[in-house]
């Protein structure tokens, strides 16, 4: 009960931050609704002929959702921040439940996410992406967004706590880029030569990108939908235990 | 029960630096505890290991009557802590950040806006209270930082070198706070590199150097454990005249303590006043001129200097031979 009661307020607290720098918000809902821009203005026109993909408007429209994801997630950062200005080792003098300084920042890179995502695909469905599988899959995405966003956050949150360094906490966003378009961000994967592929099929993000795509391409595809959620466990299941083992072995 | 107890509580870091080598703690409660060592003496690793964040590698402590490593938690719930640097977050206001504090404390919102409001007046920063913690100085830093402390009423108040970098008047600030919380019955344990701030505010002072505590006792105890006066000499001239006054003035009756401190020398004496003549003379026969020579009884600082072979770094006022 604590650790929600508590993880909320820290949430908040971090929510407030993003609210007195909304530059930061701006930047990143601006860059992938940029690149969503350009790569449907260039590609569009050929996508059909290219690789059969008509609407390329929705075909991009998750690669935009799972670039603001990641650019959303602060957390890492956040917590390096606390640290080297001695301000966590004062929260973690309070009673609170030790995870609830680490979920708190988690979630408010998920609210975060929700919010830039809602936003995404607003403006996906103005610009023509359309949404075969209707409100209610609209909001799927917002649920994907949340999940992958808290999975996905965990890899800086262990980082940060583990060193406390910031240049640790940037690794994770050159992580991030190769896994995005290891993934068939610009094309479907079946066009891809074979090392590529290989690559793409091995990279959970692959499935998390087609299980979105296909609420907004095709209507309800539940064994992608499972194969999405299964690749943001196995995510979560990565970065959860890097972060339990980050924090034990924290260096103090 | 003690207030704090440890007996030989040690951290060694990686791979063999002893940054605190084993020492033995007993604070009554009500006290104010003056933990006095430069820089690097293991003060801070001490008091980390104290409030519980930091493990100690050898022996234990009981704070509150709580063991540090076993019961971390029970010991959090009943100290307030300040720690060196006043660790805030300057993003938010200093009402937002004491409320947030009062909240994970276990109050409830409008509780914590009550307990907000009253330590913001205490440290006297209700007209700072709603701008953001980025903008205050230094000074009121510290006050929030001690407010924070304060927002569960704690039993024992660590306050790690409360002051160091504060302009006098600050300074003075946080001393009438804390001589007011330990009037209300609050235990602190004070570390800090200024002599003056041991003395005024602690009933009893450890002296830190090296990991150990090599002298401990009230100030008045410690001072008068000196047993004599104290002449500190300035000669005149060229670098080593001081060394070569010192070797003269162990040829003194009765051979007196000398020691050489930066220019000057330092003699421990019974009846100064006596000594001076003689002193004087003993160096002008030898050719040394002197620029400067001063009487006074012992001060912190010269049982720091005793007991450690040198002189405490840092001052408030910066104004020690």
């Amino acid at each position: 009960m604590r650790l929600f009661r508590d993880s909320g307020i820290l949430m908040l607290r971090s929510l407030r931050e993003s609210m007195r720098q909304p530059a930061i918000e701006i930047g990143n809902l601006f860059i992938p609704l940029f690149f969503f821009a350009v790569t449907v203005g260039a590609i569009s026109s050929i996508s059909e002929q290219a690789f059969g993909v008509s609407n390329f408007t929705g075909f991009q429209l998750p690669v935009a959702m799972l670039q603001a994801i990641a650019g959303s997630a602060v957390a890492g950062a956040g917590i390096v921040n606390d640290i080297q200005k001695g301000y966590f080792d004062k929260l973690a003098l309070t009673p609170t439940p030790r995870p609830a300084l680490v979920l708190g920042r988690m979630l408010a890179d998920a609210v975060r996410a929700v919010v830039l995502v809602g936003v995404i695909i607003a403006v996906g469905i103005l610009t023509g992406a359309g949404m075969e599988s209707g409100p209610l899959g609209a909001l799927l995405l917002l649920v994907i967004a949340a999940a992958f966003s808290l999975s996905y956050t965990g890899f800086a949150v262990s980082l940060a706590l583990k060193t406390g360094s910031n240049q640790a906490v940037q690794l994770s966003f050159l992580l991030f880029f190769p896994l995005l378009f290891l993934a068939p961000a610009f094309a479907p994967k079946e066009v891809f030569s074979g090392w590529l592929e290989f690559l793409a099929t091995i990279n959970p993000v692959t499935y998390i990108l087609e299980g979105s795509r296909s609420l907004v391409l095709n209507g309800w595809e539940p064994d992608r939908l499972l194969k999405a959620f299964a690749a943001i466990a196995g995510i979560a299941a990565v970065t959860i235990s890097m972060t339990v083992w980050a924090y034990r072995t924290r260096k103090v | 029960m003690y207030a704090i107890q440890a007996e030989q509580l040690a951290r060694t870091f990686k791979p063999d630096i002893h940054a605190v080598a084993g020492i033995d703690l007993a604070i009554e409660p009500g006290k104010v505890f003056g933990f006095l060592g430069q820089n690097g003496s293991g003060k801070t690793t001490t008091v980390r290991m104290l409030t519980t964040l930091l493990r100690p590698t050898g022996g234990w402590a009981r704070v509150a009557g709580f063991d540090v490593t076993s019961n971390g938690g029970a010991v959090r719930q009943r100290i307030g802590v300040a720690l060196q640097e006043a660790g805030l977050d300057e993003v938010q206001t200093g009402r937002e950040l004491l409320t947030l504090h009062a909240q994970l404390f276990g109050m409830g919102r409008r509780q914590a806006r009550e307990r907000a409001e009253e330590l913001l007046a205490i440290v006297d920063l209700t007209e700072a209270a709603d701008r953001r913690v980025a903008g205050y100085s230094g000074g009121m830093q510290r006050r929030l930082d001690l407010a924070a402390a304060l927002v569960h009423h704690p039993e024992i108040l660590f306050l790690d070198e409360p002051t160091t970098g504060l302009d006098p008047i600050s300074r003075e600030a946080i001393w009438r706070y804390v001589a007011d919380l330990n009037r209300q019955g609050v235990t602190v344990f004070l570390t800090t590199q200024y002599l003056e701030e041991a003395d005024r505010l602690a009933g009893e002072v450890a002296i830190m150097d090296a990991g150990t505590i090599v002298a401990q006792g009230s100030p008045e105890e410690l001072k008068a454990s000196i047993g004599t006066d104290v002449v500190t000499v300035r000669p005149a001239g060229h670098d080593g005249v001081a060394l070569k006054a010192a070797e003269t003035l162990r040829r003194l009756e009765g051979s007196p303590e000398v020691r050489v401190v930066g220019d000057s020398v330092v003699v421990y004496i019974p009846e100064g006043a006596r000594a001076i003549a003689p002193i004087v003379l003993l160096l002008t026969e030898s050719g040394i001129e002197i620029t400067d020579i001063t009487l006074a009884r012992p001060t912190l600082d010269d049982v720091f200097l005793r007991k450690t072979g040198h002189h405490i770094e840092a001052t408030p006022t910066g104004a020690h031979a």
